[in-house]
Protein backbone atom coordinates (compact mmCIF):
# COMPACT_ATOMS: atom_id res chain seq x y z
CA UNK A 1 0.00 0.00 0.00
CA UNK A 2 1.60 3.25 -0.31
CA UNK A 3 2.42 5.82 1.81
CA UNK A 4 -0.72 8.30 0.85
CA UNK A 5 -3.14 5.25 1.44
CA UNK A 6 -1.54 4.70 5.00
CA UNK A 7 -2.17 8.20 5.82
CA UNK A 8 -5.24 8.75 4.72
CA UNK A 9 -6.45 5.15 6.18
CA UNK A 10 -4.97 6.48 9.19
CA UNK A 11 -6.50 9.44 9.70
CA UNK A 12 -10.12 8.14 9.33
CA UNK A 13 -9.53 5.36 11.34
CA UNK A 14 -8.43 8.29 14.16
CA UNK A 15 -11.50 9.96 13.02
CA UNK A 16 -13.84 7.23 13.72
CA UNK A 17 -12.09 6.67 16.79
CA UNK A 18 -12.87 9.98 18.04
CA UNK A 19 -16.20 10.39 16.84
CA UNK A 20 -16.72 6.90 17.93
CA UNK A 21 -15.94 8.01 21.85
CA UNK A 22 -17.90 11.26 21.01
CA UNK A 23 -21.37 8.98 20.28
CA UNK A 24 -20.56 6.37 23.06
CA UNK A 25 -19.42 9.07 25.91
CA UNK A 26 -22.52 8.51 28.28
CA UNK A 27 -21.32 4.96 28.33
CA UNK A 28 -17.43 4.95 28.59
CA UNK A 29 -17.02 7.79 30.49
CA UNK A 30 -16.40 6.79 34.40
CA UNK A 31 -17.64 9.43 35.53
CA UNK A 32 -20.79 12.58 35.56
CA UNK A 33 -18.68 14.78 33.91
CA UNK A 34 -20.04 18.18 36.12
CA UNK A 35 -20.22 16.09 39.16
CA UNK A 36 -18.34 18.18 41.87
CA UNK A 37 -15.91 16.36 44.53
CA UNK A 38 -14.34 19.65 47.08
CA UNK A 39 -12.75 16.87 49.05
CA UNK A 40 -10.26 15.57 46.18
CA UNK A 41 -9.40 18.86 43.87
CA UNK A 42 -6.41 18.84 41.69
CA UNK A 43 -5.82 15.08 42.48
CA UNK A 44 -2.62 13.65 40.67
CA UNK A 45 -4.04 10.88 38.09
CA UNK A 46 -4.50 7.37 39.69
CA UNK A 47 -6.29 4.45 39.09
CA UNK A 48 -9.53 5.79 40.73
CA UNK A 49 -9.20 9.40 38.18
CA UNK A 50 -6.97 8.29 34.82
CA UNK A 51 -6.30 11.69 33.96
CA UNK A 52 -6.88 13.29 37.87
CA UNK A 53 -9.08 15.84 38.49
CA UNK A 54 -9.42 19.50 37.92
CA UNK A 55 -9.69 22.71 40.73
CA UNK A 56 -13.65 21.36 41.77
CA UNK A 57 -12.89 17.64 41.75
CA UNK A 58 -14.05 17.16 38.38
CA UNK A 59 -13.14 13.76 36.92
CA UNK A 60 -10.52 15.20 33.75
CA UNK A 61 -11.34 11.87 31.98
CA UNK A 62 -14.97 12.20 32.32
CA UNK A 63 -14.84 15.57 31.15
CA UNK A 64 -12.50 14.95 28.04
CA UNK A 65 -14.75 12.21 26.81
CA UNK A 66 -17.63 14.48 26.80
CA UNK A 67 -16.21 17.55 25.16
CA UNK A 68 -15.52 15.27 22.53
CA UNK A 69 -19.03 15.15 21.83
CA UNK A 70 -19.87 18.90 22.47
CA UNK A 71 -16.68 20.23 20.34
CA UNK A 72 -16.93 17.42 17.57
CA UNK A 73 -20.57 17.87 16.67
CA UNK A 74 -20.60 21.42 16.51
CA UNK A 75 -17.61 21.02 14.51
CA UNK A 76 -19.61 19.49 11.82
CA UNK A 77 -22.64 20.94 11.91
CA UNK A 78 -21.02 24.32 11.78
CA UNK A 79 -19.27 23.05 8.61
CA UNK A 80 -22.18 21.47 7.37
CA UNK A 81 -24.66 23.97 7.63
CA UNK A 82 -22.23 26.52 5.65
CA UNK A 83 -21.30 23.97 3.27
CA UNK A 84 -25.00 23.61 1.99
CA UNK A 85 -25.80 27.34 1.85
CA UNK A 86 -22.43 28.23 0.40
CA UNK A 87 -22.35 25.42 -2.41
CA UNK A 88 -26.18 26.30 -3.57
CA UNK A 89 -25.60 29.85 -3.92
CA UNK A 90 -22.20 29.53 -5.67
CA UNK A 91 -23.78 27.18 -8.50
CA UNK A 92 -26.70 29.49 -9.06
CA UNK A 93 -24.04 32.13 -8.80
CA UNK A 94 -21.50 31.01 -11.25
CA UNK A 95 -24.56 29.76 -13.65
CA UNK A 96 -26.50 32.65 -14.02
CA UNK A 97 -23.49 35.91 -13.87
CA UNK A 98 -24.88 39.07 -14.31
CA UNK A 99 -26.01 41.43 -11.37
CA UNK A 100 -27.28 38.34 -8.75
CA UNK A 101 -23.14 37.01 -9.15
CA UNK A 102 -21.92 40.61 -9.23
CA UNK A 103 -23.72 41.55 -5.60
CA UNK A 104 -23.20 38.02 -4.33
CA UNK A 105 -19.68 37.99 -4.71
CA UNK A 106 -18.85 41.63 -3.71
CA UNK A 107 -20.81 40.32 -0.81
CA UNK A 108 -18.78 37.81 -0.35
CA UNK A 109 -15.54 39.94 -0.71
CA UNK A 110 -17.19 42.15 1.89
CA UNK A 111 -17.50 39.26 4.08
CA UNK A 112 -13.62 38.05 3.33
CA UNK A 113 -12.21 41.05 4.03
CA UNK A 114 -12.95 40.89 7.83
CA UNK A 115 -11.17 38.90 9.65
CA UNK A 116 -12.82 35.42 10.68
CA UNK A 117 -12.06 35.95 14.22
CA UNK A 118 -13.52 39.41 14.79
CA UNK A 119 -16.42 38.53 12.75
CA UNK A 120 -17.21 35.49 14.73
CA UNK A 121 -16.54 36.90 17.90
CA UNK A 122 -18.62 39.99 17.16
CA UNK A 123 -21.41 37.77 15.99
CA UNK A 124 -21.30 35.68 19.31
CA UNK A 125 -21.21 38.72 21.07
CA UNK A 126 -24.70 39.53 19.47
CA UNK A 127 -26.50 36.44 19.59
CA UNK A 128 -25.16 35.02 23.37
CA UNK A 129 -23.25 32.56 24.14
CA UNK A 130 -24.32 29.21 23.76
CA UNK A 131 -23.73 25.94 21.05
CA UNK A 132 -26.85 27.70 19.22
CA UNK A 133 -25.10 31.07 18.17
CA UNK A 134 -21.71 29.60 18.08
CA UNK A 135 -23.17 27.52 15.14
CA UNK A 136 -24.71 30.40 13.30
CA UNK A 137 -21.99 32.56 13.67
CA UNK A 138 -19.18 30.40 12.24
CA UNK A 139 -22.04 29.68 9.30
CA UNK A 140 -22.59 33.54 8.56
CA UNK A 141 -18.72 33.66 8.41
CA UNK A 142 -18.00 30.67 6.46
CA UNK A 143 -20.40 29.68 3.66
CA UNK A 144 -18.47 32.76 1.71
CA UNK A 145 -15.16 30.46 1.15
CA UNK A 146 -17.72 27.53 -0.34
CA UNK A 147 -19.38 29.73 -2.58
CA UNK A 148 -16.49 31.33 -4.10
CA UNK A 149 -14.94 27.56 -4.69
CA UNK A 150 -18.32 26.22 -6.32
CA UNK A 151 -18.52 29.74 -8.18
CA UNK A 152 -15.14 29.36 -9.75
CA UNK A 153 -15.40 25.49 -10.79
CA UNK A 154 -19.10 26.58 -12.14
CA UNK A 155 -17.13 29.15 -14.15
CA UNK A 156 -14.40 26.67 -15.23
CA UNK A 157 -17.05 23.70 -15.85
CA UNK A 158 -19.75 24.92 -17.91
CA UNK A 159 -17.44 26.43 -21.07
CA UNK A 160 -16.64 22.50 -21.53
CA UNK A 161 -18.09 20.79 -24.38
CA UNK A 162 -20.09 18.35 -22.16
CA UNK A 163 -21.38 21.21 -20.78
CA UNK A 164 -22.42 22.91 -24.07
CA UNK A 165 -23.35 19.21 -25.35
CA UNK A 166 -26.33 19.24 -22.50
CA UNK A 167 -27.23 22.41 -23.22
CA UNK A 168 -27.46 21.99 -27.05
CA UNK A 169 -29.26 18.76 -26.53
CA UNK A 170 -32.05 20.92 -24.58
CA UNK A 171 -31.90 19.54 -21.30
CA UNK A 172 -34.01 21.06 -18.85
CA UNK A 173 -31.45 23.90 -16.66
CA UNK A 174 -32.28 21.68 -13.00
CA UNK A 175 -30.66 18.22 -15.03
CA UNK A 176 -27.61 20.09 -16.35
CA UNK A 177 -26.99 21.69 -13.43
CA UNK A 178 -27.34 18.80 -10.81
CA UNK A 179 -26.22 16.12 -12.81
CA UNK A 180 -23.63 17.92 -15.29
CA UNK A 181 -22.35 20.59 -13.19
CA UNK A 182 -22.89 19.93 -9.54
CA UNK A 183 -20.50 16.37 -9.17
CA UNK A 184 -17.73 18.19 -11.19
CA UNK A 185 -17.35 20.47 -8.95
CA UNK A 186 -18.19 19.44 -5.48
CA UNK A 187 -14.69 17.78 -4.68
CA UNK A 188 -12.69 20.58 -4.40
CA UNK A 189 -15.61 22.27 -1.48
CA UNK A 190 -15.46 18.14 0.43
CA UNK A 191 -11.82 18.80 0.19
CA UNK A 192 -11.89 22.04 1.91
CA UNK A 193 -14.41 21.52 4.20
CA UNK A 194 -12.24 18.52 5.84
CA UNK A 195 -9.18 21.17 7.08
CA UNK A 196 -12.94 23.85 7.29
CA UNK A 197 -14.24 20.95 10.25
CA UNK A 198 -10.06 21.69 12.33
CA UNK A 199 -10.84 25.35 11.86
CA UNK A 200 -14.55 25.50 13.25
CA UNK A 201 -13.28 22.90 15.40
CA UNK A 202 -10.81 25.67 16.93
CA UNK A 203 -12.80 28.04 16.57
CA UNK A 204 -14.97 26.61 18.87
CA UNK A 205 -12.28 25.95 21.18
CA UNK A 206 -10.94 29.50 20.73
CA UNK A 207 -14.60 30.87 22.12
CA UNK A 208 -14.84 28.75 24.64
CA UNK A 209 -11.23 29.67 25.78
CA UNK A 210 -12.61 33.48 25.46
CA UNK A 211 -14.84 32.77 27.75
CA UNK A 212 -17.82 32.87 24.66
CA UNK A 213 -18.22 29.34 23.97
CA UNK A 214 -20.72 26.86 25.25
CA UNK A 215 -21.49 27.79 29.19
CA UNK A 216 -19.65 26.06 32.18
CA UNK A 217 -19.84 24.06 33.67
CA UNK A 218 -20.43 22.27 30.26
CA UNK A 219 -17.63 20.06 29.07
CA UNK A 220 -15.71 21.45 26.54
CA UNK A 221 -12.18 21.29 25.33
CA UNK A 222 -11.46 25.20 24.96
CA UNK A 223 -12.80 26.06 28.48
CA UNK A 224 -10.73 23.31 29.54
CA UNK A 225 -7.46 24.68 28.82
CA UNK A 226 -8.70 27.82 29.82
CA UNK A 227 -9.68 26.68 33.35
CA UNK A 228 -6.37 24.49 33.29
CA UNK A 229 -4.18 26.94 32.30
CA UNK A 230 -4.35 28.45 36.10
CA UNK A 231 -2.40 25.06 37.39
CA UNK A 232 -0.08 24.44 34.27
CA UNK A 233 3.04 24.04 36.51
CA UNK A 234 1.99 21.42 38.89
CA UNK A 235 -1.09 19.53 36.86
CA UNK A 236 0.07 20.89 33.51
CA UNK A 237 -1.99 17.94 32.08
CA UNK A 238 -5.76 19.41 32.98
CA UNK A 239 -4.81 22.13 29.87
CA UNK A 240 -2.65 20.43 27.87
CA UNK A 241 -4.80 16.96 27.70
CA UNK A 242 -7.20 18.69 25.61
CA UNK A 243 -5.47 20.80 23.56
CA UNK A 244 -3.81 17.23 22.09
CA UNK A 245 -7.06 16.31 21.54
CA UNK A 246 -7.74 19.36 19.30
CA UNK A 247 -4.67 18.39 17.84
CA UNK A 248 -5.61 14.95 17.09
CA UNK A 249 -8.83 15.80 15.59
CA UNK A 250 -7.26 18.27 13.18
CA UNK A 251 -4.62 15.42 12.52
CA UNK A 252 -7.07 13.13 11.36
CA UNK A 253 -9.06 15.18 9.35
CA UNK A 254 -6.07 16.99 7.18
CA UNK A 255 -5.16 13.25 6.47
CA UNK A 256 -8.46 12.70 5.12
CA UNK A 257 -8.23 15.91 3.26
CA UNK A 258 -5.13 15.34 1.81
CA UNK A 259 -5.94 11.96 0.65
CA UNK A 260 -9.30 13.10 -0.86
CA UNK A 261 -7.10 15.31 -2.98
CA UNK A 262 -5.28 12.38 -4.15
CA UNK A 263 -7.93 10.25 -4.93
CA UNK A 264 -10.65 13.35 -6.50
CA UNK A 265 -6.97 13.95 -8.56
CA UNK A 266 -7.39 11.19 -10.72
CA UNK B 1 -36.24 22.49 -55.17
CA UNK B 2 -37.18 20.92 -51.31
CA UNK B 3 -36.68 23.48 -48.31
CA UNK B 4 -32.90 23.04 -47.30
CA UNK B 5 -32.01 21.66 -43.48
CA UNK B 6 -30.17 24.89 -42.06
CA UNK B 7 -30.49 28.08 -44.34
CA UNK B 8 -28.28 30.68 -42.84
CA UNK B 9 -29.31 34.63 -43.86
CA UNK B 10 -27.02 37.03 -43.57
CA UNK B 11 -25.97 36.64 -40.11
CA UNK B 12 -23.99 39.14 -38.31
CA UNK B 13 -22.08 38.83 -35.04
CA UNK B 14 -20.44 41.18 -32.76
CA UNK B 15 -18.53 40.19 -29.83
CA UNK B 16 -17.22 42.63 -26.90
CA UNK B 17 -13.90 42.24 -26.31
CA UNK B 18 -11.24 44.56 -24.40
CA UNK B 19 -9.68 46.11 -27.98
CA UNK B 20 -13.60 46.70 -28.41
CA UNK B 21 -16.50 45.23 -30.75
CA UNK B 22 -15.41 42.53 -32.91
CA UNK B 23 -17.25 41.93 -36.08
CA UNK B 24 -16.75 38.25 -35.59
CA UNK B 25 -19.44 37.59 -38.30
CA UNK B 26 -20.31 40.08 -41.30
CA UNK B 27 -22.86 38.77 -43.11
CA UNK B 28 -23.05 35.23 -44.08
CA UNK B 29 -25.59 33.05 -45.90
CA UNK B 30 -25.51 29.34 -46.71
CA UNK B 31 -27.87 26.46 -47.07
CA UNK B 32 -26.93 22.86 -46.07
CA UNK B 33 -29.36 20.36 -47.99
CA UNK B 34 -30.75 17.23 -46.12
CA UNK B 35 -27.88 14.88 -46.36
CA UNK B 36 -25.39 17.26 -47.94
CA UNK B 37 -21.66 17.21 -46.43
CA UNK B 38 -20.00 20.41 -46.22
CA UNK B 39 -16.65 21.79 -45.10
CA UNK B 40 -15.92 25.57 -43.63
CA UNK B 41 -12.29 26.26 -43.85
CA UNK B 42 -10.14 29.31 -42.93
CA UNK B 43 -7.64 30.50 -40.63
CA UNK B 44 -8.76 31.07 -36.64
CA UNK B 45 -10.36 33.99 -36.03
CA UNK B 46 -12.06 33.61 -40.10
CA UNK B 47 -15.45 33.01 -37.61
CA UNK B 48 -16.22 29.55 -38.69
CA UNK B 49 -16.53 28.41 -35.03
CA UNK B 50 -18.73 31.06 -34.03
CA UNK B 51 -20.58 30.61 -37.34
CA UNK B 52 -21.65 26.75 -36.06
CA UNK B 53 -22.29 28.21 -32.35
CA UNK B 54 -24.91 31.18 -34.09
CA UNK B 55 -26.29 28.49 -35.38
CA UNK B 56 -26.66 26.12 -31.84
CA UNK B 57 -27.45 29.35 -29.98
CA UNK B 58 -24.35 28.72 -28.23
CA UNK B 59 -22.85 31.80 -28.70
CA UNK B 60 -20.30 33.11 -25.73
CA UNK B 61 -21.79 35.69 -23.02
CA UNK B 62 -20.04 38.67 -24.69
CA UNK B 63 -21.50 37.74 -28.34
CA UNK B 64 -24.46 38.44 -30.06
CA UNK B 65 -26.10 38.49 -33.50
CA UNK B 66 -27.13 41.67 -34.14
CA UNK B 67 -29.21 41.01 -37.67
CA UNK B 68 -29.79 37.82 -39.63
CA UNK B 69 -32.08 34.74 -39.80
CA UNK B 70 -31.44 31.34 -39.19
CA UNK B 71 -34.22 28.92 -40.36
CA UNK B 72 -34.11 24.81 -39.47
CA UNK B 73 -35.97 22.48 -41.40
CA UNK B 74 -38.48 25.37 -42.05
CA UNK B 75 -38.60 26.99 -38.73
CA UNK B 76 -37.15 30.47 -38.35
CA UNK B 77 -35.64 29.76 -34.83
CA UNK B 78 -34.17 33.39 -34.10
CA UNK B 79 -37.73 34.78 -33.78
CA UNK B 80 -38.45 31.42 -30.85
CA UNK B 81 -38.31 31.81 -27.62
CA UNK B 82 -34.99 29.92 -26.15
CA UNK B 83 -36.60 26.97 -24.85
CA UNK B 84 -38.29 26.08 -28.38
CA UNK B 85 -35.27 26.79 -30.29
CA UNK B 86 -33.32 24.24 -28.34
CA UNK B 87 -36.54 22.09 -29.64
CA UNK B 88 -35.77 22.35 -33.43
CA UNK B 89 -31.92 22.34 -32.96
CA UNK B 90 -31.80 19.69 -30.89
CA UNK B 91 -34.55 17.50 -32.92
CA UNK B 92 -32.43 18.52 -36.42
CA UNK B 93 -28.52 19.01 -35.18
CA UNK B 94 -26.19 16.90 -33.42
CA UNK B 95 -22.87 18.37 -32.47
CA UNK B 96 -19.51 16.58 -32.33
CA UNK B 97 -16.64 18.71 -30.38
CA UNK B 98 -13.01 19.22 -31.26
CA UNK B 99 -11.99 17.46 -27.92
CA UNK B 100 -13.68 14.40 -27.17
CA UNK B 101 -12.12 14.63 -23.72
CA UNK B 102 -14.21 17.65 -22.52
CA UNK B 103 -17.03 16.38 -24.36
CA UNK B 104 -17.54 13.93 -22.07
CA UNK B 105 -18.77 14.41 -18.60
CA UNK B 106 -16.26 12.57 -16.34
CA UNK B 107 -18.35 11.40 -13.62
CA UNK B 108 -20.98 9.93 -15.47
CA UNK B 109 -21.41 6.73 -17.09
CA UNK B 110 -20.93 6.17 -20.42
CA UNK B 111 -24.83 4.76 -20.86
CA UNK B 112 -26.10 7.39 -18.75
CA UNK B 113 -24.94 10.06 -21.31
CA UNK B 114 -26.15 8.20 -24.45
CA UNK B 115 -29.57 7.09 -22.59
CA UNK B 116 -30.01 10.95 -21.51
CA UNK B 117 -31.06 12.86 -24.47
CA UNK B 118 -33.70 9.61 -25.75
CA UNK B 119 -35.06 9.75 -21.92
CA UNK B 120 -35.19 13.34 -21.25
CA UNK B 121 -35.82 14.84 -24.73
CA UNK B 122 -37.70 11.82 -26.54
CA UNK B 123 -39.50 10.48 -23.51
CA UNK B 124 -38.66 6.96 -24.32
CA UNK B 125 -38.25 4.91 -21.09
CA UNK B 126 -34.72 3.47 -19.60
CA UNK B 127 -35.22 -0.29 -21.39
CA UNK B 128 -35.98 1.45 -24.87
CA UNK B 129 -33.73 4.17 -24.20
CA UNK B 130 -30.86 1.24 -22.83
CA UNK B 131 -31.40 -0.60 -26.31
CA UNK B 132 -31.60 2.13 -28.81
CA UNK B 133 -28.00 3.34 -27.20
CA UNK B 134 -26.42 -0.14 -27.67
CA UNK B 135 -27.42 -0.10 -31.27
CA UNK B 136 -25.54 3.05 -32.23
CA UNK B 137 -22.82 1.94 -29.86
CA UNK B 138 -22.94 -0.75 -32.27
CA UNK B 139 -23.16 1.74 -35.00
CA UNK B 140 -20.21 3.66 -34.21
CA UNK B 141 -18.03 0.48 -34.19
CA UNK B 142 -17.77 0.52 -29.97
CA UNK B 143 -16.86 -3.42 -29.54
CA UNK B 144 -18.26 -4.97 -26.02
CA UNK B 145 -20.72 -2.10 -25.61
CA UNK B 146 -23.05 -3.95 -23.23
CA UNK B 147 -19.88 -3.82 -21.25
CA UNK B 148 -19.08 -0.17 -22.13
CA UNK B 149 -22.15 0.64 -21.12
CA UNK B 150 -21.74 0.82 -17.79
CA UNK B 151 -18.26 2.33 -17.72
CA UNK B 152 -16.62 6.05 -17.37
CA UNK B 153 -14.78 7.90 -19.69
CA UNK B 154 -11.48 7.80 -18.37
CA UNK B 155 -11.45 4.10 -18.91
CA UNK B 156 -11.50 4.38 -22.35
CA UNK B 157 -9.24 5.22 -25.16
CA UNK B 158 -9.31 8.68 -26.69
CA UNK B 159 -10.31 7.07 -30.01
CA UNK B 160 -12.96 4.95 -28.25
CA UNK B 161 -14.04 8.60 -26.33
CA UNK B 162 -14.24 10.25 -30.05
CA UNK B 163 -16.88 7.37 -31.23
CA UNK B 164 -18.65 7.91 -27.99
CA UNK B 165 -18.83 11.60 -28.38
CA UNK B 166 -19.86 10.58 -31.86
CA UNK B 167 -22.86 7.85 -30.12
CA UNK B 168 -24.34 10.83 -28.02
CA UNK B 169 -24.63 13.29 -31.08
CA UNK B 170 -26.53 10.41 -32.62
CA UNK B 171 -28.71 9.89 -30.25
CA UNK B 172 -30.99 12.41 -30.05
CA UNK B 173 -31.61 11.02 -33.87
CA UNK B 174 -30.41 14.56 -35.58
CA UNK B 175 -30.36 14.88 -39.44
CA UNK B 176 -27.30 16.89 -39.42
CA UNK B 177 -23.88 16.67 -37.71
CA UNK B 178 -22.44 20.08 -37.24
CA UNK B 179 -18.34 18.58 -36.69
CA UNK B 180 -16.39 21.50 -34.80
CA UNK B 181 -12.52 20.09 -36.21
CA UNK B 182 -13.46 16.47 -34.43
CA UNK B 183 -10.29 14.73 -35.58
CA UNK B 184 -7.53 17.46 -34.41
CA UNK B 185 -6.96 16.32 -30.72
CA UNK B 186 -6.80 12.74 -32.33
CA UNK B 187 -3.54 10.93 -34.13
CA UNK B 188 -3.34 9.97 -37.71
CA UNK B 189 -4.89 6.20 -37.78
CA UNK B 190 -8.10 6.97 -34.61
CA UNK B 191 -8.54 10.60 -37.48
CA UNK B 192 -9.17 8.25 -40.42
CA UNK B 193 -11.52 5.83 -38.76
CA UNK B 194 -13.33 8.39 -36.87
CA UNK B 195 -13.88 10.16 -40.74
CA UNK B 196 -14.62 6.78 -42.29
CA UNK B 197 -17.25 6.64 -39.24
CA UNK B 198 -18.91 9.61 -40.35
CA UNK B 199 -18.93 8.99 -44.21
CA UNK B 200 -20.48 5.60 -43.58
CA UNK B 201 -22.96 6.92 -41.12
CA UNK B 202 -24.01 9.41 -44.13
CA UNK B 203 -24.40 6.68 -46.46
CA UNK B 204 -26.56 4.39 -43.89
CA UNK B 205 -28.35 6.68 -42.28
CA UNK B 206 -28.59 9.50 -44.34
CA UNK B 207 -26.97 11.70 -41.79
CA UNK B 208 -25.91 15.21 -43.30
CA UNK B 209 -22.36 16.23 -42.05
CA UNK B 210 -21.53 20.43 -41.80
CA UNK B 211 -17.38 19.89 -41.12
CA UNK B 212 -15.80 22.92 -39.64
CA UNK B 213 -12.13 22.43 -40.38
CA UNK B 214 -8.76 23.86 -41.17
CA UNK B 215 -7.38 20.89 -42.85
CA UNK B 216 -7.88 20.80 -46.47
CA UNK B 217 -6.97 16.99 -46.84
CA UNK B 218 -9.73 15.86 -44.62
CA UNK B 219 -12.29 18.15 -46.66
CA UNK B 220 -11.56 16.58 -50.25
CA UNK B 221 -11.93 13.33 -48.10
CA UNK B 222 -15.47 13.40 -46.89
CA UNK B 223 -17.01 16.92 -48.44
CA UNK B 224 -19.17 16.98 -51.19
CA UNK B 225 -19.42 21.33 -50.61
CA UNK B 226 -16.85 23.69 -49.85
CA UNK B 227 -17.04 26.93 -47.85
CA UNK B 228 -14.17 29.11 -47.73
CA UNK B 229 -14.25 31.75 -44.46
CA UNK B 230 -11.97 34.95 -44.22
CA UNK B 231 -12.24 37.80 -42.15
CA UNK B 232 -15.97 37.01 -41.03
CA UNK B 233 -17.58 36.55 -44.38
CA UNK B 234 -17.34 33.71 -46.92
CA UNK B 235 -15.16 34.00 -50.24
CA UNK B 236 -15.38 30.98 -52.19
CA UNK B 237 -18.32 28.74 -52.07
CA UNK B 238 -18.77 25.49 -54.68
CA UNK B 239 -18.37 21.95 -54.91
CA UNK B 240 -15.10 20.71 -53.46
CA UNK B 241 -13.70 19.05 -56.46
CA UNK B 242 -14.52 22.36 -58.72
CA UNK B 243 -12.54 24.82 -55.73
CA UNK B 244 -9.53 22.23 -55.42
CA UNK B 245 -9.22 21.92 -59.59
CA UNK B 246 -9.58 25.94 -60.23
CA UNK B 247 -10.17 28.17 -57.16
CA UNK B 248 -12.03 31.66 -58.01
CA UNK B 249 -9.99 33.19 -55.15
CA UNK B 250 -6.97 34.25 -54.35
CA UNK B 251 -7.08 33.21 -50.53
CA UNK B 252 -8.49 29.61 -51.50
CA UNK B 253 -5.80 29.08 -53.85
CA UNK B 254 -3.11 30.25 -51.34
CA UNK B 255 -4.58 27.47 -48.54
CA UNK B 256 -4.60 24.76 -51.32
CA UNK B 257 -1.04 25.56 -52.52
CA UNK B 258 0.30 25.79 -48.76
CA UNK B 259 -0.97 22.13 -48.63
CA UNK B 260 2.57 20.18 -49.02
CA UNK B 261 2.04 17.75 -51.74
CA UNK B 262 4.08 14.18 -51.75
CA UNK B 263 4.30 13.61 -55.23
CA UNK B 264 5.72 17.24 -56.00
CA UNK B 265 7.88 18.10 -52.67
CA UNK B 266 9.39 21.53 -53.19
CA UNK B 267 12.45 22.72 -50.83
CA UNK B 268 10.39 25.68 -49.06
CA UNK B 269 6.54 25.55 -48.80
CA UNK B 270 4.50 28.15 -49.99
CA UNK B 271 2.44 30.38 -47.34
CA UNK B 272 0.59 33.11 -46.86
CA UNK B 273 2.41 36.43 -45.67
CA UNK B 274 1.23 39.08 -43.24
CA UNK B 275 -1.91 38.27 -40.95
CA UNK B 276 -5.57 38.17 -41.13
CA UNK B 277 -7.06 41.45 -40.30
CA UNK B 278 -8.12 43.22 -37.29
CA UNK B 279 -12.06 42.81 -37.03
CA UNK B 280 -12.49 45.43 -34.03
CA UNK B 281 -11.51 47.92 -37.58
CA UNK B 282 -13.92 48.70 -39.57
CA UNK B 283 -13.00 46.99 -42.81
CA UNK B 284 -12.41 49.19 -46.40
CA UNK B 285 -11.94 47.46 -49.57
CA UNK B 286 -11.27 43.50 -49.71
CA UNK B 287 -9.65 42.45 -46.23
CA UNK B 288 -7.68 39.86 -47.94
CA UNK B 289 -6.03 42.65 -50.26
CA UNK B 290 -2.81 43.35 -48.26
CA UNK B 291 -2.06 40.01 -48.39
CA UNK B 292 -2.76 39.21 -51.85
CA UNK B 293 -0.64 38.56 -54.66
CA UNK B 294 -3.32 39.79 -57.80
CA UNK B 295 -4.63 42.81 -55.92
CA UNK B 296 -4.86 46.17 -56.99
CA UNK B 297 -6.05 49.34 -56.59
CA UNK B 298 -9.62 48.53 -57.19
CA UNK B 299 -9.60 45.42 -54.26
CA UNK B 300 -8.49 48.89 -51.79
CA UNK B 301 -11.79 50.92 -52.44
CA UNK B 302 -14.44 48.15 -51.58
CA UNK B 303 -15.09 45.14 -50.16
CA UNK B 304 -16.29 42.77 -53.32
CA UNK B 305 -19.37 40.51 -52.98
CA UNK B 306 -20.12 36.73 -53.48
CA UNK B 307 -20.64 36.62 -56.84
CA UNK B 308 -20.94 33.67 -59.14
CA UNK B 309 -17.82 33.04 -60.98
CA UNK B 310 -18.31 30.02 -63.24
CA UNK B 311 -19.92 26.94 -61.17
CA UNK B 312 -19.24 28.60 -57.86
CA UNK B 313 -19.57 31.81 -56.03
CA UNK B 314 -16.28 33.86 -55.01
CA UNK B 315 -16.05 37.13 -53.71
CA UNK B 316 -13.23 38.80 -55.88
CA UNK B 317 -12.88 41.37 -58.17
CA UNK B 318 -10.45 39.29 -60.28
CA UNK B 319 -11.84 35.44 -60.04
CA UNK B 320 -11.43 35.09 -63.37
CA UNK B 321 -8.15 36.23 -64.09
CA UNK B 322 -5.72 36.09 -61.10
CA UNK B 323 -4.94 32.56 -62.05
CA UNK B 324 -3.37 33.74 -65.59
CA UNK B 325 -2.02 36.44 -63.74
CA UNK B 326 0.05 33.83 -61.03
CA UNK B 327 1.25 32.23 -64.55
CA UNK B 328 -0.56 29.02 -64.53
Amino acid sequence: MKSSKVSFYFGVGLFATLALVAVLAPLIAPYDPIAQDLLHTLANPSTQHLLGTDQLGRDVMSRLIWGARIDLTIGVLAVLLPFIVGTLLGLISGWRGGLFDTLLMRFVDITIAFPFYVLAIALVVVLGAGAKSIIIAISLVGWVAYCRIVRANVLVTKELDYIHAAKLSGLPTRRILLKHIFPNVISQAIVFSMSDIVLSILAIVSLGYLGLGIPIPTPEWGSMIQEGQAYILAQWWIATIPGVMVVLTGLSLSLIGDGLVKRLDH
Amino acid sequence: MTTPLVSVRDIHVEIDTRRGLLKALRGISFDVEEGASVGIVGESGSGKSIALKAILGLLPKNARMTSGEIWINGVQINALPKNEQRKVITSNIGMIFQDAIAALNPVMTIGKQITEIPIYNLGWDKERAKSYALEIMNLVGIPEAERRFEVYPHQLSGGLRQRIAVAIALSGQPKVLFCDEPTTSLDVTIQAQVLKLLMDLRETKGTGLVFVTHDLAVVNEICDDLKVMYAGRLVETGAVASIFDSPSHPYSYSLLKAVPDVDHPVERLFSITGEAPDLTEPVVGCPFSPRCFASDATCEKSEPNLVLSGDKMAACYHSSTFLRAEGK
